[in-house]
């Protein structure tokens, strides 16, 4: 009854938030510069967008599914040693699943604002930046706690930065970030200068965008190598085949979602619709993350079923 | 007598580890609570060739490869051959 309990919920509150995104979708006001720019009609405006923000129904569809799954098997094992860990695990799923709906839906109504009082565009902007950085530093820190309390508990030696290629890779991100975030921005106007695409003063745009999506990837791409580490040190051959798929999905769903965040950060919100290569590149990683979820949706699988045979 | 099946368990559950990790405990509590209606403490070397049958159907669900279900089930096996051995 509870186990069914773990699997409803998420696929309801799934239900709910995808059904208000596309009423949204259908009865907010169209964007008159996509309007404009495509010489489309209202409703052929909808029919656009709807098209477009679908496929996003299938990722968060993975998404739920997936913190489902892991939600479903953390209450199997609630009384254990490793229980913590995998309730973190799924606690972090959570927030991850929410913050890939709600900053959409919410960027779906301030900027159906924008659209009609052209004032409240940076406002706008600057809401849908802050949500992903929000929904993204609390799900990787949740995600990292829980990976670290699972090797806490497999008595690990401390993964923390030993992998010098872990720290390459983010190295290079973060520089890559950096250079290509500021080359938005008019540093000689000055530090409290917000004539940029971010709207933001530089040191704020630093402090408050850089700085935290710096972290949350580096928390999560840590998380992913911990959890690397616990499949790879895990005993038990089938125990051990099931965190392997585990870690897989967890690490892929980390690295397509850093290259999402990185993408829309970089590329910087136009708060309309845009038929552009980028959309297409997101769509093509967005693939690459529902895979991600269904191996994290079938390794939870196989976990419970050692449980409960 | 009571140390005797206790550690027969645990022999079971510490081959069970080699399948199962960190789940090998719960796993083999449930198929003896389940199977043979009683404390896992008090699993008997009469108990275990039944024993053996459940985890055999269980394993199968989880993997389809026979191989380890066919290794897990002989290391088992050796248990009530150590068992014969040490009675006779």
């Amino acid at each position: 009854m509870q186990n069914r309990a773990k699997i409803q919920r998420p696929l309801f509150e799934y239900l709910i938030l995808t059904a208000i995104f596309f009423l949204l979708v259908a009865i907010l006001p169209a964007n008159t510069s996509v309007m404009q720019d495509y010489g489309l009609s209202t409703h052929q405006y909808h029919i656009l967008l709807f098209l477009v923000e679908l496929p996003l129904a299938a990722v968060w569809f993975a998404a739920f599914f997936g913190y489902a799954r892991l939600s479903q098997y953390a209450a199997s094992v609630s009384n254990t040693a490793e229980g913590r860990g995998y309730e973190k695990l799924a606690r972090g799923f959570k927030w991850l699943a929410f913050g890939l709906v709600i900053p959409s839906i919410v960027s779906l109504i301030v900027n159906a604002i924008a659209d009609k009082h052209p004032n409240f565009h940076a406002t706008a902007i600057i809401t849908s930046n802050y949500l992903t950085v929000f929904f993204a530093l609390v799900a990787f820190s949740i995600i990292s706690n829980a990976s670290r309390t699972l090797n806490h508990y497999k008595k690990q030696p401390d993964g923390l930065v030993s992998n010098k290629s872990i720290l390459l890779l983010f190295v290079t991100l973060a520089v890559a970030f950096c250079y290509l975030i500021f080359r938005h921005v008019a540093i000689a106007a000055g530090i409290t200068s917000s004539d940029n695409p971010y709207y933001l003063p530089i040191w704020l745009l630093m402090v408050t965008l850089v700085i935290p999506f710096l972290y949350a990837w580096f928390v999560g791409l840590l998380a992913a190598y911990d959890l690397g580490q616990l499949a790879k040190h895990s005993k038990g051959v089938l125990y051990k085949q099931a965190v392997h798929l585990l870690a897989g999905g967890v690490s892929i769903v980390i690295a397509s979602l850093i290259a999402i965040q990185f993408l829309r950060s970089v590329i910087p919100r136009t708060g309309h619709v845009s038929l552009n290569l980028v959309l297409v590149t997101i769509y093509l990683i967005y693939i690459v993350n529902v895979i991600g979820f269904a191996m994290i949706s079938v390794s939870a699988s196989r976990l419970k079923r050692i449980e409960d045979i | 007598m009571s140390e005797d099946h206790a550690s027969l368990y645990q022999k079971v559950v510490r081959i069970t580890n080699v399948y199962l990790g960190p789940a090998a405990d719960r796993f083999v509590t449930r198929q003896v609570q389940n199977h043979l209606h009683k404390p896992a403490e008090e699993l008997s070397v009469g108990d275990l060739e039944k024993l053996i049958d459940w985890i055999r159907v269980a394993v199968s669900m989880l993997t389809e490869d026979t191989e380890i279900i066919e290794e897990y089930t002989t290391q088992l096996r050796r248990l009530i051959k150590v068992a014969d051995k040490h009675s006779s």
